[in-house]
């Protein structure tokens, strides 16, 4: 079971959303998985059984998650959900790298060329333009 | 459900509840915090349907407390000051627990001894105050109620106590639906446990709201511009507190996290932190909005 830093500053419901959307992005919790009851997270973790319940419902509104009348609640199929996901993440890394590069002076054509060299190892040369 | 509306109490010429209007949903864990003196027992006193309010609208589940034994069969109040029978051990104690509430439970009694190591043929005089509130929430968990109020309910207890405390509330919140409420001046406390707060300052209610509601809802940030800060920069936002630390701005804004976010970083910051603020900071700043000095809220 997974762990939440009471101590931060994040909302509990906050971290627990981000810990689940990890492990089903990572695919810990793989597809079609059953996610924990709210009573046995409740008690594993001490929180808030309302706390668990948002996070839940947040993570089905957002797609993440299914839930079955009666029987609980289950990590839904979802690939395009975790891509972009993933491509955000990436992006936003990008950016940061980016943004560091031109501080420490990288030229934006050198930038440019190193993504051209990159796309040529990937495609094997094929260049679109 | 409990539902107050407009409730006044006073004693003599002291005001100690004015108007309070609560609203607390089944199931909830509802944190009433608030200094010394602000009115938290007499609030509560009055929910248990210890007092009767002066004026003003308060029921259960749609029903009177107040000389409603039934009710009160369902509700356990936990005073910040213990009472057991002089020479009572913890066997007779729940003897008579067991005669008066008829929810009481003997199998949940005998499961709960594992959580607390105490003699059941000791008298509770003789035990230490840490024990003495290990014994009372014992025989109040063993109770089953449907509403538990608590007041002042970790004091006393060490921090391996508190944590299994904390957990069987829980545990009987996500089983039963058992609605808690909780009056604490330690916010630490339960911010990590409520769901809901009101904030009671003489007497009256400053805030009640959801607790995540409240704390997606404020942000502290930190901000440096290379060169001149844009005048208005933070317009669109209620700042509720600014600060300049040499050429580092620290401000604590309201509004919704992505729109301050978007904005911000469209000016074009050199430095941009947003942290979520903790409980104690939110009242720190709410409630120097309201006016109120800090001292006096938080102790």
């Amino acid at each position: 079971m997974f762990q939440l830093d009471i101590r931060s500053r994040v909302p509990l419901y906050e971290q627990l959303i981000d810990k689940l959307k990890e492990l089903i992005i990572n695919e810990i919790y793989k597809p079609d998985y059953q996610l924990p009851s709210v009573r046995t997270l409740a008690q594993e973790l001490t929180i808030n059984p309302n706390t668990i319940q948002k996070a839940y419902r947040e993570l089905e509104l957002e797609g993440y998650i299914y839930s079955v009348p009666g029987k609980g609640s289950f990590v839904a199929p979802q690939s395009h959900i975790i891509n972009d996901e993933k491509v955000k993440k990436m992006k936003d890394t990008l950016v940061k790298l980016i943004s560091e590069a031109l501080y420490l002076g990288i030229d934006k054509q050198e930038i440019i060329s190193i993504i051209t060299d990159a796309e040529q190892s990937v495609k094997g040369g094929e260049i679109h333009d | 459900m409990i539902n107050i509306q407009n409730l006044n109490k006073r004693f003599d010429d002291y005001i100690a509840v004015k108007n309070v209007t609560l609203h607390i949903k089944k199931g909830s864990i509802y944190g009433l915090l608030g200094s010394n003196g602000a009115g938290k027992t007499t609030l509560l006193k009055m929910i248990a349907g210890l007092y009767k309010q002066d004026s003003g609208e308060l029921t259960v589940d749609n029903q009177q407390i107040f000389e409603n034994v039934a009710m009160k069969q369902r509700t356990i109040f936990l005073a910040d000051s213990l009472y057991f029978f002089s020479n009572a051990t913890i066997k007779q104690m729940a003897d008579f627990y067991r005669s008066v509430y008829s929810s009481w439970n003997d199998e949940r009694f005998h499961k709960l001894a594992e959580a607390f190591p105490l003699e059941t043929n000791k008298k509770i005089e003789r035990m230490s105050k840490g024990m003495q509130r290990q014994a009372a929430f014992w025989l109040t968990l063993s109770a089953m109620p449907d509403y538990l109020i608590l007041d002042e309910p970790l004091d006393g207890l060490d921090a391996v106590m508190r944590q299994k405390v904390k957990n069987l509330l829980v545990q009987d919140v996500a089983e039963r639906n058992m609605t808690v409420l909780i009056s604490s001046h330690n916010l630490r406390e339960v911010e990590d446990l409520c769901d809901h707060i009101g904030v009671l300052h003489h007497g009256e209610i400053m805030i009640e709201k959801d607790l995540d509601d409240l704390k997606s809802d404020v942000h502290k940030i930190q901000v440096a511009f290379n060169g001149d800060v844009p005048t208005s920069f933070l317009e669109p936002f209620n700042v509720l507190y600014s600060e300049t630390r040499g050429s580092v701005l620290l401000y604590i804004v309201k509004g919704a996290k992505e729109q301050v976010v978007s904005h911000i970083s469209s000016q074009h910051p050199t430095l941009f932190d947003l942290l979520p603020l903790t409980l104690e900071e939110i009242f720190i700043y709410e409630m120097r909005d309201v006016g109120y000095a800090i001292e006096n809220i938080i102790v």
